[in-house]
Parts: C-alpha cells; sequence; structure tokens
C-alpha cells in the first residue's frame, strides 16, 4: 500500500497521502465514466449503422424511413456516452 | 497536379512546419499553467443583479438572442410568402413539412397533432437556434483582452444548452404538457392505470406501475441530460483541441498539431450535432405526448 501511495504522489505531485488518494479517484472517475461510456457508446453506434446498411441493402426503397429512425437511435446511443461522462464529470469537480 | 491538390499539400506542409517549429522549443514553452482553469469557460457570472436569482447573465442573453430569432426570422418569412420560393423560403417549407409530418404527426394522432405541432416546432426551433449560436464566436467570455487601449470581452462559444437550467426547465415542460394531457385523456386515475400495460395483473402489476414510474421521472432527467451533455462535451472538447490543452501544458507544439482536430470536430458540432439534438428533444417530447393518450402500450 506503501508503494503505491508513494508512485501515486509521484505521478500527481502531492505529498498529503489523502488528497492523493483523492486526486487519483477523481481521475479514475473520469476515466471510468468516460473511458467506459465510449465503449459501450460506440460498440452501439456501429451496431446501429451496420444494421442501417443491412437493411437499406435488403430493401432500397425503405431508405427513407430507415434514415429517419437511424438518427434518432444513434442520438440516443451516444447520449448513454454522456451520461457516463457527465457522472464523471461531477466527480471530478463537485466531489 | 491540379490546383486543389497544391494548395492542400501546400497547407498541409506549412502545418506540418508549425507542428515541427511548435516542439523545438523554439516559440518558447511553459511549465504546467495552473491559473488557466477549463471550466471558467461555461462559468455564469452575474452582469446585471436583479432580486432573487433573476440575475441577468450571458445565459440569459444567448436565451433571449435565440427566442428573438425563432420569432422574427420565422414571422418574417412567413410573411413574405410567394407561390414561387426563393432558396430560403424552400429551406423554411422544408424544415416545416419535417416538423408537421415526420415529428409531430408521426408520433401521435391527426387530433393531437393539430393541437400541440406549434409546442413542438417551437420547442424544436428554440433548441436549434440556441444551439446553433453557440457555435458563433461572441464577445461574452468572462475574462477581457485589451485591444488599442479599450477593454473587451474576450469571444467565446458559449451555449445556454450547455447549462443543465436550460435543458432541465425544457424537459420539466415536456413533462407537466404530457402528464397534463394524459390526465386529460383518461382522468386521473385512468392515467396511473394505463401506464400498466394491457394483460398485467396482480402482484406483477404494481411492480411494473412502480417501473414505469420510475421510468417517467428518469425521462425528465435523460431528456435534460442528454441535450446538456452533448452541448456541454462537445463546446469543451472544441475547446481542448483547438489551444486549450496547449495552454494548460504549456506545450506550443502540441497546439499546432491538435488544431485541425478541433476544427474536424466544430464542422461536426454544427453540422450534426447541433441539429440532431433539436431533433431528438423534439422528437421524443412528441413521442412522450403520443405515448401518454394511446390506450394502453
Amino acid at each position: 500500500m506503501n508503494t503505491f501511495m508513494t508512485i501515486l504522489s509521484f505521478i500527481f505531485a502531492q505529498e498529503d497521502p489523502a488528497e492523493t488518494a483523492s486526486a487519483a479517484g477523481k481521475a479514475i472517475a473520469v476515466g471510468v465514466g468516460g473511458g467506459l461510456g465510449a465503449v459501450g457508446a460506440g460498440v452501439g453506434i456501429g451496431i446501429i449503422f451496420g444494421k442501417v446498411i443491412e437493411s437499406v441493402t435488403r430493401q432500397p426503397e425503405m431508405r427513407d424511413e430507415i434514415t429517419s429512425i437511424q438518427w434518432l437511435g444513434f442520438a440516443l446511443t451516444e447520449a448513454c456516452f454522456f451520461y457516463g461522462l457527465v457522472s464523471g464529470l461531477i466527480a471530478l469537480f463537485l466531489a | 497536379m491540379s490546383t486543389t491538390r497544391k494548395i492542400l499539400f501546400g497547407a498541409v506542409g506549412v502545418w506540418l512546419l508549425f507542428v515541427i517549429i511548435g516542439f523545438t522549443g523554439i516559440l518558447g514553452s511553459a511549465p504546467r499553467n495552473e491559473e488557466f482553469a477549463p471550466d471558467e469557460e461555461f462559468a455564469i457570472p452575474s452582469w446585471i443583479d436583479l432580486p432573487g436569482q433573476l440575475d441577468i447573465n450571458r445565459a440569459v442573453l444567448y436565451l433571449v438572442i435565440s427566442a428573438l430569432l425563432t420569432c422574427i426570422t420565422m414571422v418574417y418569412i412567413a410573411n413574405r410568402m410567394q407561390a414561387r420560393p426563393n432558396r430560403v423560403q424552400t429551406a423554411v417549407e422544408t424544415l416545416y413539412t419535417l416538423m408537421r409530418d415526420n415529428i409531430t404527426r408521426g408520433n401521435m394522432d391527426d387530433k393531437m397533432a393539430k393541437k400541440w405541432f406549434p409546442f413542438i416546432g417551437t420547442l424544436f426551433l428554440f433548441i436549434w437556434f440556441n444551439n446553433l449560436i453557440g457555435f458563433i464566436p461572441l464577445p461574452t467570455a468572462a475574462h477581457h483582452v485589451e485591444v488599442f487601449g479599450l477593454e473587451i470581452p474576450a469571444f467565446a462559444l458559449y451555449a445556454a444548452t450547455a447549462n443543465i437550467s436550460v435543458p432541465l426547465v425544457l424537459a420539466l415542460m415536456v413533462f407537466i404538457a404530457y402528464t397534463a394531457e394524459g390526465i386529460r385523456h383518461h382522468g386521473p386515475l385512468g392515467y396511473l392505470k394505463s401506464l400498466i400495460p394491457a394483460g398485467v395483473k396482480g402482484g406483477m402489476a404494481a411492480f411494473i406501475f412502480v417501473l414505469e414510474v420510475m421510468s417517467n421521472i428518469m425521462r425528465i432527467l435523460s431528456l435534460s441530460v442528454r441535450l446538456f451533455a452533448n452541448m456541454l462535451a462537445g463546446h469543451m472538447i472544441i475547446l481542448f483541441m483547438s489551444g486549450g490543452l496547449a495552454i494548460i501544458l504549456g506545450m506550443a507544439g502540441l497546439g499546432f498539431a491538435l488544431l485541425p482536430i478541433g476544427l474536424a470536430l466544430y464542422l461536426f458540432e454544427v453540422g450534426l450535432v447541433a441539429t440532431l439534438q433539436a431533433f431528438i428533444f423534439a422528437t421524443l417530447s412528441a413521442i412522450y405526448l403520443g405515448g401518454s393518450v394511446a390506450e394502453s402500450h
């Protein structure tokens, strides 16, 4: 544990262990919130556009209808990334 | 080699030159900048003090501008409608058709669509203008720069929708609207009953009811946070990519290296996200309004 704290205080350039742990926790919060959120949203957006390509090639006459639903799905999926990011930012600035 | 390609190669060459010069440290380098706080770019200091919480600040200015823009442009174009439309009228007519047919009529029956189209349309246009003027640099920043002895506020990108309170109020408005419409249609008890899907009985119904009430409350949160976080994250990433990171870390080369990414993200935000978020907000409001009067879902 002591070595871990030493490494952390080296990274964050702070003397007080409690403050170091707090800074590390905030950094982890932003990283996990933004990073894992981006992973999930990225997979979801990939699935949506993949399915859109698939269905437009199957039924080209449905293209207009599919396009409008596609943007709805895209924005709803993309928003999930921001839920994670915002909770990370809340931890960074308000905690 | 065509002229466009020559210009492109020239631009890339100049950019590379600046990146290399920046990283060699000729332009000077500074230690980590502790004074620059990125969250101050989104702070809203009070400009005119009014009693209570009614202070005028930059968010209020943006709201007023976009409200005026929504009213004036649309009324002006509506008053100058011609049988043979010019380009602007065609664009606005396309927008009108999108709002009326796709957003409103696509999600509720015709009688309701007639009643609620003005609300949904105004919501769409207001949020859209709000998002778009957020990408025009206006002299509203909290810090000042000196130009020939004159103190003027620095130009800044800011959107009223990048502040949680504005989307939250809009989302609450939508929540109240669809709850009131549902209660008017079903009656107070009938509305609560209509939350439970048909064919669910007994203990399961109580469980589903709690879930549905929770999801109704979560709708306020998701509707407001979606718009707010999209705009805030968009502005933030533009800020960091086009100079913010270079200033914080004190590396000139990084600023040049990241500038193209900043430009690309700016175009992405203006071209797609600003319109898409307004569209999503209006569409979801229409879906919620239509769903609240549906018999049972």
